[in-house]
């Protein structure tokens, strides 16, 4: 249930209020939407590692409609029973189209293996939009669609969200002050007759969002938390430990993000022993190099791959 | 066996011959050593592919000794009876030191899956050169060692070899005219008491160089390079061998740029590769390979830094 994890208000900081002015509580700012509210740290944390040989291109057919093409070829594990890692090569290739409009943002994308993948969003009003997605594959009852109602207001935001498989889920996300926001959230699985609630909170500093601290707890036993600061323009650092109260699990991790002319370069560590970067740099226009490594020592797993984004 | 098929002589081709002058029969050139017979044609088309991440760093600590410092990381193939490929990450380590001195080289690799390859090459008088060759693993009877004698005369070379296990082999390449060598070669393995006999010819041009194999083991290698220009090289490669009817053509090309060599081959096997070497900055170079098997279905990249 990674889409239901408790609201989290996201405080915005006002310039004015750091002096210790009288907080506007009637004019707070709008916070973050809901899947969002880890996103600084998630922008650091976690790129989009691969093993093998990527290969992205995408086309703009005109200013509102883009279409993309991806190959991913390499070794990919295979669940065994022993604690070893076995890998066998293969290869996949992705379709892709968008269509972007200021009202209405409709994305597909369908894969080799069968799997289609589409997603829709539209603002019927400037606080009210709706959003749909739908993963359907070749298995049966595997495929899964949702629903999401989002109403935007002055200084909160709320959701209803309704799945197949009769999932139900709202959350509430407010604005306590310019800095704080909190939230909660109450999910439904009908399947399984599972019903959980979650908190969350989130602590930002400025607009500019120099540092950004924010924690979830939620019901099925997740407790996530993270702070991301911003040294400088091009640098920012980012930290993260999550905590599963019911199956006593923890990973904590520490990453950074550098920006650099032509290229970007993550990295992180991990405390079940992973380390991995992840560097993107812009050869010319329109053309992108990526290379990725991800080195588990505890798994004695290890994963690198290279490849190519052409826009 | 396979640096002990059928010499082949070099011949070298002379400026002053292109005008159908006179061959001046006594004074050929000296013609390619034996093992580099098909030296060109191998260096386009036997490229170093590799999978994973490689990274070898080169120190000098004077101008005669280097150490060199190796990683490898990545998948690595493990046999397995379906057809189908299973990989298993794996990594090494490998430790290197090099001597080298205009009569004498000497060197040195530990890995660290326990083996030790160690290699001299000591020239004893302008014309006798001997090398020796050993490998020494933690494995019982895998340890095996090789020493060659080598006598360069005005347009022939002649070598001998001893192996442990009692292998002995000798060559013979000679100059027939400055662009053509022709050679032979015999041995005799010890331990499954088998010999063997070969013959190989060389034929070359400053643009052109085909050579030929035959051996009795079986294998029957002929190879074609052309040299289209100083950055652009294309070679093609034919090997047959006639007991067990196993054919493999390949055709490959070089491009050697300002800052980059780029080196790509295809195979009758189905199996489509390349590599690109790029020169970062000075002593910095930067891989990645490629390697498609299109009838295996196996796929293996990877990329590499090289310092020094």
């Amino acid at each position: 249930m990674a889409g239901f994890p408790p609201p989290i208000f996201t405080p915005q900081v006002d310039v004015k209020t750091k002096i210790g002015e009288k907080v506007d509580y009637s004019n707070l700012p709008c916070p973050l939407i809901y899947e969002e509210l880890h996103r600084e740290a998630y922008m650091s944390l976690k790129p989009e590692l691969f093993e093998g040989f990527r290969f992205d291109y995408n086309k703009m057919v005109n200013e509102k409609f883009f279409v993309t093409h991806s190959v991913l070829m390499g070794p990919t594990e295979v669940p065994t029973q022993h604690s070893e890692v076995i890998k066998i090569p293969t290869a996949s290739y992705d379709f892709g189209a968008i269509f972007v409009d200021p009202k209405l943002m409709l994305l597909g994308r369908v894969t080799t293996d069968g799997r289609l993948n589409a997603r829709g969003k539209c603002d019927l009003t400037e606080n009210f939009s709706i959003k749909g997605t739908a993963q359907l594959t070749n298995e049966e009852h595997m495929s899964q669609g949702q629903l999401t109602f989002d109403y935007k207001g002055s200084d909160y935001r709320t959701q209803l969200q309704v799945g197949n498989g009769s999932i139900y889920g709202a959350n509430y996300i407010q604005h306590v002050t310019p800095h704080l926001s909190l939230g909660g959230e109450v999910f439904w699985i009908g399947q399984n007759r599972k019903s959980g609630v979650g908190y969350t909170a989130r602590y930002e500093t400025d607009k500019m969002c120099h540092q950004v601290a924010s924690g979830q707890v939620s019901s099925n036993g997740l407790a996530v938390m993270n702070y991301v600061q911003k040294v400088t323009e091009k640098l920012s650092l980012a930290t993260d430990f999550i905590y599963n109260y019911i199956s006593k699990d923890v990973t904590a991790s520490v990453g950074y993000d550098r920006m650099f002319k032509q290229s970007r370069l993550r990295g992180k560590i991990d405390s079940n022993g992973v380390v991995a970067a992840y560097l993107e740099e812009q050869l010319s226009a329109g053309l992108r190099l990526l290379l990725s490594a991800e080195v588990d020592h505890v798994k004695k797993d290890y994963k690198f791959g290279f490849g190519v984004n052409v826009s | 066996m396979a640096d002990l098929l059928p010499p082949l002589t070099a011949a070298q081709v002379d400026d002053k011959t292109k005008v159908d002058e006179k061959v001046d029969y006594s004074n050929l050139p000296s013609p390619v050593p034996y093992e580099e017979l098909h030296r060109e044609a191998f260096m386009s088309l036997k490229a170093d592919n590799f999978e994973g991440l490689r990274f070898d760093f080169t120190k000098a600590l004077n101008q005669k000794f280097s150490l060199s410092h190796s990683v490898m990381m990545g998948p690595t193939e493990v046999p397995s009876q379906s057809a189908e490929t299973i990989k298993i990450p794996t990594a090494h380590y490998e430790f290197g030191a090099n001597y080298f001195e205009p009569k004498l080289m000497l060197i040195g690799r530990v890995m660290t899956d326990g083996r030790l390859n160690a290699r001299l090459k000591a020239d004893l008088t302008d014309k006798l050169i001997v090398k020796a060759n050993a490998q020494i693993t933690n494995e019982p009877h895998l340890s095996h060692a090789m020493f060659n004698f080598d006598y360069m005369g005005s347009d022939y070379r002649a070598q001998l070899q001893l192996g442990n296990s009692a292998l002995i082999g000798a060559t013979y390449i000679q100059s027939v005219t400055n662009r053509l060598s022709l050679g032979g070669e015999v041995f005799w393995a010890g331990v499954p008491r088998k010999s063997g006999i070969g013959y190989a010819a060389r034929y070359e041009s400053d643009k052109m160089v085909a050579t030929a194999q035959v051996a009795s083991t079986g294998a029957v290698v002929m190879n074609y390079v052309q040299k289209i220009s100083e950055k652009v090289s294309l070679a093609t490669d034919f090997m047959f061998n006639y007991f067990s009817r196993d054919v493999t053509a390949s055709v490959g090309y070089d491009y050697i740029l300002r800052q980059s060599r780029v080196r790509g081959k295809i195979d009758s096997n189905g199996v489509a590769s390349a590599l690109v070497e790029e020169r970062l900055s000075m002593g910095l170079n930067f891989l990645l390979s490629a390697e498609l098997d299109h009838k295996k279905k196996d796929y293996k990249f990877g990329f590499g830094l090289t310092v020094g």
